[in-house]
């Protein structure tokens, strides 16, 4: 029987809990994370089925001053896993909270704060993209058909991910 | 003091209010969440996420301050700023607290 596997998952810059969530079910499942790699493979080695919880933190600045960042988080019970394009992966088993199910953000102004620091980092540079080089090679008119059709579909994916963005960004201004 | 300041820090997070309670004496966030835990018999646990995004806010703020580090943790002490927004929020938790005996 296999010990490890890995898997091929797709999650946008804004979907973390969704992959908090996936990597909580597969530990539940007897397969603990190892390690992603770029673009989303996910490595897991088999273990003792556990409810064991996993969170994403996004800082940037958390990074810099990395040694007293993880400290304050190991203090907490948090073991740190990796880094991965900007965010930070930790775990903590559901037994060692009290009865709680623990997040690594108490409440709504600094879950919202995390929000704010993605979105700050990752819209501008996405906008760009989208309109230097996504939507003028749509656009323009000698293009090959199939070039044009790649962009297109490209174009649509992009405004799709910024209008969630956008969305996500509506909400907060609305708390 | 900035109205700005002001405006975000009053009133303020429950997070924010045990933070600058606790920081009138040195301490480093581990030891923040320990001491809110005492003081309200562990009805709040406060977050590594939240401590470490609310401490490096209020040290930009000019709320604390950066004293020195021990052990990779980072100890903080409250500023005059800090103390002042910390009073301006026990005034009106008073009145609050004040009001509710009263209508009750």
């Amino acid at each position: 029987m296999k010990n490890t596997k890995t898997e091929f998952r797709y999650f946008t810059i804004a979907d973390w809990k969704e992959e908090e969530a996936y990597l909580r079910r597969r530990h539940q499942e007897g397969w603990r994370f190892e390690k992603v790699t770029f673009p989303g493979i996910y490595r897991f080695i088999r273990c003792a089925p556990e409810d064991v919880i996993y969170q994403l933190d996004y800082n940037p600045e958390g990074l810099a001053d990395r040694g007293a960042y993880l400290q304050l988080f190991s203090d907490c019970g948090w073991e740190h896993l990796q880094d991965y394009v900007g965010y930070s992966y930790f775990r903590k088993p559901a037994s060692a909270m009290q009865g709680t199910e623990e997040e690594i953000f108490c409440d709504d102004a600094s879950r919202r704060a995390m929000l704010l620091r993605v979105l700050r980092r990752r819209l501008p540079p996405l906008i760009l993209l989208f309109f230097l080089i996504i939507l003028p090679n749509f656009l323009l008119w000698d293009r090959e058909p199939a070039v044009r059709l790649l962009f297109g579909l490209l174009g649509a994916v992009y405004l799709v991910l910024i209008l969630r963005f956008l969305l996500c960004w509506r909400r907060l201004r609305g708390d | 003091m900035d109205p700005h300041l002001k405006k975000v820090y009053v009133p303020m997070t429950e997070t924010a209010f045990y933070i600058l309670l606790c920081l009138r004496r040195e301490n480093h966030g581990y030891g923040i969440l320990q001491q809110t835990e005492a003081m309200t018999g562990g009805e709040i646990r406060l977050s590594p996420g939240t401590l470490y995004g609310s401490l490096s806010k209020m040290e930009k703020d000019g709320l604390i301050v950066f004293v020195r580090e021990e052990d990779k943790r980072r100890i903080y002490r409250l500023t005059a700023l800090g103390e002042e927004l910390l009073t301006l929020e026990k005034k009106r938790i008073a009145r609050l607290y004040r009001n509710m005996q009263e209508a009750d």
